[in-house]
């Protein structure tokens, strides 16, 4: 039992900490809009190796947990870094996973070392459907920028290239949401049983990811409403001072630190394969979506109607508390996906178990 | 980071399961439910003999050398089987404040009888005019000679029938206001002039009024120094603010999974299979969870040094009034059927936690206080309660 940060972990939280305030300051972020990704950001953050952080040294990675992503994904969340994290990690992982150097498939695995490579290196965004929707069906979370999405066909990996035409959605989060409605190319690249299990595996580090950069992103907007309580005055004193405004960001900042933890030990419990682990994903992400909107939200209205100006920063905190955690679920949906991993499989029928397909949506 | 648990911790929970098997009988739960005294004496003079009383003390002090996580494992072994543990845990909180700031004769007086479970001290901070504003303290300390001549009356004095000494906070000089001028003693129960008035509550607890008419007290039980009480009140205040000992957030969850689990629907199949009871039970068990690793956060940096914040303090207690709630509604009316009636489910814990789980935020000052104390020393924001001039 050992609830801190080893000097290595603390070195790749203070080299992104202090990467992220430089590079991803406000000006760069509000540039970045809408489309949400600043390739030379990206490029920094390829240079540093951080989507490798967690592959296998096999593969040419760092070979460190979940743990380090997830502090990376928290500085991400911080400063609202426009760059696909979550989802690129994931699918990093999912190749290094699927991929073997046991020579009985030599033309997949080039095909998905190859991939793999195009990753780390920077030369092409490899991202994941989060969801088991055909891809026209789904708003993928970097369909605007990623050149490969992969995705989970019946119990085939598959590899599907960017289609020609993709048009940006303009969104509330000023992320790089797109359909990909042609077809496009694909290539199988696992299938069967593990093929599954590995894929449900990257949508638990999605799930890691997504509460993190919540986190994050909820620990700088209650730095953002206390600074601001701190100077702004109403009928005479800081309003910082009058215990509607303070109370709660309080609240908000035990969330932040209940919530890392929670995220913390979901790390440790996945990498070491505890049983516990899917289901604490599951916590995380539902915990992270609520505490981030909380936090976002009365941080926002302590800044009165400034707050809702483009001209402040918060608003950009609000947007994005929602938008990083519905790109990916409802929480109330997700409250069924950990009650079958805590509970066992419901026995009776009644709740949908997939999200609703867009056609008919609309 | 890590969140193994070591080896040693299954077979320390293992010893401490099968002690409070041996130790806490049905009759001691229902004898607690019916008093409600939070006071066990055989019990404690068991755990006194494995120094588990304060576990965290040195064995050669009485205590059983372990760290605070480890100590945690063992009270959580007795609060799990229903063992009174609120008169030993609170004494720990004046007995830790002397063994920090008491002169050498008063910790070699009172310690070891601490230790053994011998030895009980109820908290003599509340007063009737003044609740989360403790240091608006009126009652009255004299000096006179080597003695302390004591008026006053206090609220909320839990096991103030059955201690032996109460931990009293006074106002020794007449002229201060606040924090200032105030000194604290161990005064002797037995002292004559004292008089407990009972008191119950909604939550099966009996806790009390105590008039001090006249109390005499040797200057040998003052604890730190003449007006310097604020420095000894505030280690004892942080004490029970970084702890969250009423946290039941989590047994809460047991016990409403437990009858998910073995309770059947009209139409046959278990409740925890429909809808509503997994959605709640799901959100209820984030709640638990968060509420298990603050516990265990605030352990381990006490564990280090260092000040975790009243987080665990505010987290537990405020999800547990919540779910308390909710929960009676999940289960329907049969969660109102009170302990003691044939009907009752699960033991009537539903009715029993709505009942508790309301004093829980008050402890420690009430969440108000541990809201502030975050917002001004983590969040860096302007004091909001006026200072006493």
């Amino acid at each position: 039992m050992n609830l801190g940060l080893t000097d290595d972990q603390r070195s790749v939280r203070e080299l992104f900490a202090e990467m992220f305030a430089n590079e991803s300051t406000p000006e760069r972020v509000r540039a970045a809009e809408p489309l949400g990704f600043d390739r030379a950001l990206w490029d920094v953050v390829i240079a540093t190796g951080a989507l490798g952080v967690g592959i296998s040294e096999r593969a040419g990675g760092g070979g460190a947990g979940l743990l380090e992503l997830a502090l990376i994904a928290e500085e991400v969340g911080r400063r609202l870094a426009p760059i696909p994290l979550a989802e690129t990690t994931a699918a990093a992982r999912l190749l290094d996973a699927v991929g073997s150097d046991d020579g009985r498939d030599d033309v997949r695995d080039d095909v998905i070392a190859g991939l793999l490579a195009g990753a780390l290196d920077g030369s092409r965004i490899v991202s994941l459907a989060p969801h088991r929707a055909p891809l026209g069906e789904q708003l993928l979370p970097d369909g605007a920028i990623a050149d490969v999405v992969l995705a989970l066909d019946g119990d085939t990996l598959v590899a599907c290239e960017r289609p020609a035409a993709v048009v940006a959605v303009r969104n509330l989060g000023s992320l790089p949401l797109a359909r990909w409605t042609e077809p496009s190319a694909f290539t199988p690249i696992a299938s069967g049983p593990e093929a599954v299990r590995a894929y449900d595996r990257a949508v638990d580090d999605v799930r890691v990811l997504r509460a993190a950069m919540l986190l994050g992103l909820a620990r700088e907007a209650v730095e953002i409403g206390a600074a601001y309580a701190r100077e702004r005055r109403a009928f005479g004193i800081p309003i910082g001072t009058y215990q509607a405004v303070a109370h709660p960001l309080a609240d908000a900042l035990v969330n932040v630190d209940g919530g890392e933890l929670l995220v913390w030990k979901t790390c440790w419990a996945l990498d070491e394969e505890q049983p516990s682990g899917p289901a604490l994903a599951s916590m995380a992400i539902v915990f992270a979506q609520r505490s981030a909107w909380h936090a976002a939200q009365h941080s926002l209205h302590l800044h009165g109607g400034y707050g809702f100006t483009v001209e402040y920063d918060i608003q950009l905190y609000y947007r994005r508390a929602k938008a990083w955690g519905t790109v990916f679920t409802d929480p109330a949906r997700e409250l069924h996906v950990l009650a079958d991993r805590r509970f066992g499989p419901a026995l009776r029928p009644g709740v949908p178990d997939a999200p609703a397909l867009a056609e008919s949506s609309r | 980071m890590d969140f193994a648990e070591p080896a040693h911790w299954a077979a320390l929970r293992r010893e401490a399961e099968a002690f409070a098997a041996a130790h806490v009988a049905e009759s001691m739960i229902v004898e607690e439910l019916e008093t409600g005294d939070g006071v066990n004496r055989p019990l404690m003079l068991a755990l006194g003999e494995r120094g588990w009383i304060a576990p965290s003390w040195p064995v050669e002090e009485g205590g059983a050398g372990l760290d605070r996580m480890e100590s945690a494992i063992v009270t959580d072994a007795i609060r799990r089987a229903g063992g009174p543990t609120i008169g030993y845990g609170t004494t720990l909180l004046p007995a830790n404040a002397v063994r920090a700031m008491g002169t050498p004769e008063l910790k070699r007086a009172i310690l070891p009888g601490v230790a053994r479970g011998e030895t009980l001290i109820c908290l003599g901070y509340t007063e009737p005019e003044g609740g989360s504003d403790v240091f608006q303290c009126t009652t009255r300390s004299v000096r006179d000679g080597d003695e302390w001549v004591i008026n006053g009356q206090k609220m909320f004095t839990t096991f103030g029938h059955l201690a032996d000494y109460c931990f009293l906070l006074t106002r020794s000089d007449p002229a201060s206001r606040g924090p200032r001028g105030l000194t604290m003693f161990l005064v002797p129960m037995d002292t004559p002039g004292i008089d407990r008035q009972p008191v119950r509550t909604m939550g099966y607890e009996r806790t009390n009024i105590v008039f001090y008419t006249d109390v005499r007290v040797s200057e040998f039980y003052r604890v730190g120094d003449v007006d310097g009480g604020l420095h000894v009140m505030r280690a004892a205040l942080e004490a029970e603010q970084n702890i969250a000992p009423a946290a039941r957030t989590p047994p809460l969850f047991r016990a409403a999974c437990g009858w998910a689990e073995h309770t059947l629907a009209a139409d046959g199949t278990r409740m925890i299979d429909g809808p509503n009871v997994r959605e709640r039970l799901a959100r209820l068990a984030i709640d638990a969870e968060v509420t298990e690793l603050l516990g265990l956060r605030a352990a381990y940096f006490e564990e280090l040094g260092a000040k975790p914040g009243p987080h665990a303090a505010l987290f537990g207690p405020e999800t547990y009034v919540v779910w308390s709630a909710e929960i009676v509604d999940m289960v329907g009316p049969e969660a109102l059927v009170a302990w003691d009636d044939a009907e009752a489910v699960a033991g009537g814990a539903f009715e029993f936690h709505y009942r508790s789980a309301v004093a829980s935020t008050i402890y420690g000052g009430s969440s108000e206080v541990l809201r502030s104390i975050i917002a001004e020393t983590h969040l860096g924001l302007p004091r909001s309660r006026p200072k006493a001039s």
